[in-house]
């Protein structure tokens, strides 16, 4: 045995002096001598280990704090760049979505009618066995497209949409169409790329429907600010509300509601017409320069002016300050863009303008994606010859992205059985009863179904229509997929996810429900791996960044940032940034964007706005615990010069009426909005009592919100609908 | 003698395939395509035997020049596929290339 074994150290010394002192006193001494002898710092009584976030889509990264096996605090992971090392407030909040009383305990099969609320619990293989039978059953009598499966932002969706493959199902849908697709859309068919806003480097910035100090997107939110501060970026806010972001701006304009575009092709006018721009970068770069000059001539600032209710000479002045700044400014290109049924037009004439900066992949301006680096994990799923052709919701739009779908026109589809029936429905972590206009409509759809499997986290207002309602685990209880992630001029990154604390009551993953699923469909083959197994391959190309994942909770790649297109001709028809659309034309959509008004508001009446608060995630977090102490009810923000006139106070009661439906909540009056606007938070007043703060409380705006949509991609057209607004009388 | 008539007849039908494929190209099934292809492409281009293949690895454009002339495809002789196969095939690739619509995320 080497001497060094033999020798005593100070702190062995002390032991076994205090052990033999303790033994010569004897007794209950024994323990509190040897504390007081050792006199050494105490292991923490908590372990802590790395996760992403999962309170909205962004997946910060985070350090979670364990004391006996529970959580007990969140804290941002100071080595994540994408936030810049911060954690907002809903993520913080994660603990009370874990530990949320209402958090669903057990499989649960409908007992009663929809919505009635009666419930048996089973165990789970026989709710295993009753999901693939009835999957089985759906298959057998409408073949396999007669089933849609939905998923919302989630590392494991992606087994959802395996498991349809290989089910032979084409219909599947994500909560995309409900939120963004039209920007994605016009952006793409810009640029041949939806690009990433380098806010960090730009120098001046249009926020046009987008709230980025609130709808929070990193490192966007953060990068915003520290650009103003600290590098003297202006920020031009458009907005019919006083938003935070528009608190923060340099300049605010309360635009009229759907007049976006006319401003933005009133910039083009005076951009191309005072010649602003970098004629040889346009030449290079862009694609229609001649057909845009043209087709802007008639859009002038007094033409824009007289839409928006903008001074013409700000439209003027506003636009050559962009162009001076450029190639280092941008109109912001946003994100959620359900909004208009020209949308995806409305998203184009932003991009344009963009283009015209010259500002594509370039510091301050609009960035391609980084190489991250994760491999895909092919699999070859099955051809099913007796089957449908296509999607039910295939060619009511032109440009519908075949992998997000739309759910309004699937929606539709469902309840005329054209082309074909659907009749069973998998879901997993989407609540489109809360988060899709109409909900009437979307009851309709769910009573069409022979059968609705729902796995969440909890009871949502879709799992309380459902048929079976499968617990899954929270973020913070399950191995999940490497993820990759953009994270503009910050970062190209991966991220994982592992168990922290054990999972609770009986939940599971929703990787060994589909995978329980489909070994029961004879599909199992399909899913035959571990999530190791499966992350192993993913990380196949990137050598030892598992080692750096565990040590710093995130992975780098070192890709290139700018310039990513040098050398590189851009994914479009002509090879360039498309000006003029190309495909359009082919198509028969408006190669350019035309102009249209948006329809009047009736007398009345108010236009129905929706929005966010940077402390609400729609229904996923209105019964969080937590952020409920900080918004415990949504309001109908009202301007002080209409609620005068329909004797409405600050804090009434008012009743909330459009053609499809009404519902009541607490006016708010202020001068934050416009006189011809009211606006309220989404996710309020569940129809599912087991969400014991969201039910009952507030007004729920997909009640009453109509269901029109993008007519190119069939994204939700959420601010169409006029409502009537009175007094309730207690 | 012999061996230049086989040679002229070989020639003959690839060309007869060419000129007919180019006519057949498009309009296939695309969804069979992408199953199609996992079946009888993937099972080389998986990135270690031959390079991994994506739809998105080209423009709609240059999946058209690559299939109007399908001899210069290495792989083509070993193809067992029939032609409606391969109209599958191109759909798939040539309706997810990087300037689609809806450019494939992966194969």
């Amino acid at each position: 045995m080497p001497d060094s074994n033999q020798k005593l150290s100070r702190r062995d010394f002390f032991k076994a002096s205090g052990l033999i002192a303790a033994g010569a006193m004897g007794g209950p001494a024994l323990l509190g001598g040897l504390r007081t002898a050792q006199a050494a710092p105490k292991a923490p009584a908590w372990t802590s280990g790395f996760s992403a976030c999962d309170m909205c889509f962004n997946k910060c990264g985070l350090i979670a704090r364990v004391e006996d096996g529970v959580l007990t605090k969140l804290d941002p992971n100071p080595k994540f760049l994408k936030s810049r090392g911060m954690l907002c407030a809903r993520g913080n909040a994660g603990i009370s979505h874990v530990y949320d009383p209402d958090r669903l305990k057990h499989p649960l099969l409908r007992k009663g009618a929809r919505g009635e609320g009666k419930w048996q619990r089973i165990p789970w293989d026989e709710a295993l066995d009753m999901a693939a039978e009835k999957m089985a059953a759906v298959r057998r009598d409408y073949l396999p497209c007669g089933h849609l499966f939905s998923a919302g932002s989630d590392l494991q969706s992606q087994f959802v949409g395996r498991l349809a493959e290989v089910y032979g199902s084409f219909n599947i849908t994500s909560h995309e169409s409900l939120c963004l697709v039209s920007n994605s859309r016009a952006f793409l068919d810009t640029f041949g790329e939806v690009p990433f806003a380098d806010v960090l480097h730009s120098k001046y910035i249009i926020m046009a429907g987008a709230n980025r100090f609130e709808a929070l997107v990193t490192p966007d939110s953060m990068d915003l600010m520290t650009a103003m501060r600290e590098h003297g970026c202006k920020l031009v806010t458009l907005d019919p509300r006083y938003t935070k972001t528009a608190a923060l701006s340099d300049e605010w304009y309360p635009i009229r509601p759907g007049t976006d575009m006319a401003f933005m092709l009133a910039l083009a006018h005076v951009i191309i017409g005072e010649k602003l721009y970098d004629a040889q970068w346009i030449a290079e770069k862009t694609y229609g320069i001649e057909q845009l000059t043209e087709h802007v001539k008639q859009y002038t600032p007094g033409f824009a002016a007289e839409q928006c209710g903008i001074p013409a000479e700000d439209i003027a002045r506003i636009a050559r300050e962009l162009a001076a700044a450029a190639p280092t400014s941008m109109v912001y290109p946003g994100r959620r863009s359900s909004d208009y049924e020209d949308s995806t037009q409305i998203r184009r004439s932003f991009a344009i303008v963009n283009g015209l900066l010259g500002n594509w992949d370039r510091p301050g301006g609009l960035l391609a994606a980084r190489a991250v680096g994760l491999k895909g994990v092919p699999y070859d799923a099955p051809w099913y010859d007796e089957n449908h052709e296509d999607r039910i919701d295939a060619e009511t739009v032109p440009m519908m992205f075949e992998h997000e779908g739309s759910f309004m026109v699937t929606r539709d589809a469902v309840l005329a059985d054209d082309p074909y029936k659907i009749r069973g429905w998998f879901i997993y972590k989407t609540n489109p009863m809360a988060t899709a206009p109409n909900r009437k409509k979307t009851i309709e759809m769910m009573n069409k179904m022979d059968f609705i499997t729902v796995v969440d986290i909890a009871m949502s207002d879709t799992a309380w229509f459902a048929d079976l309602v499968l617990p899954s685990q929270s973020y913070l209880e399950r191995t999940d997929p490497c993820s990759g992630l953009q994270g503009s001029s910050a970062c190209a990154c991966v991220v994982k996810r592992d168990p922290l604390i054990e999972p609770l009551y009986e939940s599971r993953p929703l990787f060994d429900i589909v995978k329980g699923i489909a070994g029961r469909l004879d599909l199992g083959e399909y899913f035959d791996f571990t999530m190791q197994e499966f992350r192993t391959r993913q990380l196949a190309g990137l050598p030892g960044a598992e080692e750096i994942l565990d040590r710093d909770g995130v992975y780098y790649n070192p890709s290139k940032v700018y310039g990513i297109y040098d050398g590189r001709v851009y994914k479009t028809l002509s090879k360039k940034v498309e000006l003029y659309n190309q495909r359009y034309e082919q198509m028969g959509i408006d190669p350019l964007p035309v102009y249209t008004p948006p329809a009047k508001v009736p007398a009345n009446q108010f236009r129905l706005v929706i929005g966010r608060n940077a402390l609400v995630t729609q229904g996923s977090t209105a019964n969080n615990g937590l952020l409920h102490q900080f918004v415990p009810e949504n309001t109908l923000w009202l301007n002080p010069e209409p609620a005068e006139r329909l004797g409405i106070a600050d804090g009434d009661l008012v009743e909330v009426s459009s053609a499809v439906g009404r519902q009541s909540l607490k006016a708010e009056v202020t001068d934050k909005i416009r006189s011809d606007t009211v606006y309220m938070l989404t996710g309020f007043n569940s129809l599912s009592t087991m969400q014991h703060l969201a039910h009952g409380n507030g007004a729920s705006i997909a009640e009453v919100l109509d269901g029109k949509y993008d007519t190119v991609t069939g994204n939700a057209a959420l601010h169409q609908t006029f409502v009537t607004v009175t007094r309730k009388v207690a | 003698m012999q061996r230049k008539l086989m040679l002229l007849a070989a020639s003959a039908l690839v060309m007869f395939m060419t000129v007919s494929m180019a006519f057949a190209l498009g309009d296939g099934n695309g969804r069979k395509g992408k199953f199609l292809y996992r079946k009888n492409c993937r099972t080389c281009h998986n990135g270690a035997t031959a390079k991994d293949l994506s739809p998105a690895d080209m423009t709609q454009a240059e999946w058209k020049a690559t299939f109007a002339d399908m001899s210069k495809i290495k792989c083509s002789g070993d193809w067992t596929v029939s032609e409606e196969d391969v109209n599958d095939i191109f759909t798939y690739l040539h309706d997810y290339a990087k300037d689609s619509p809806s450019p494939a995320k992966c194969s």
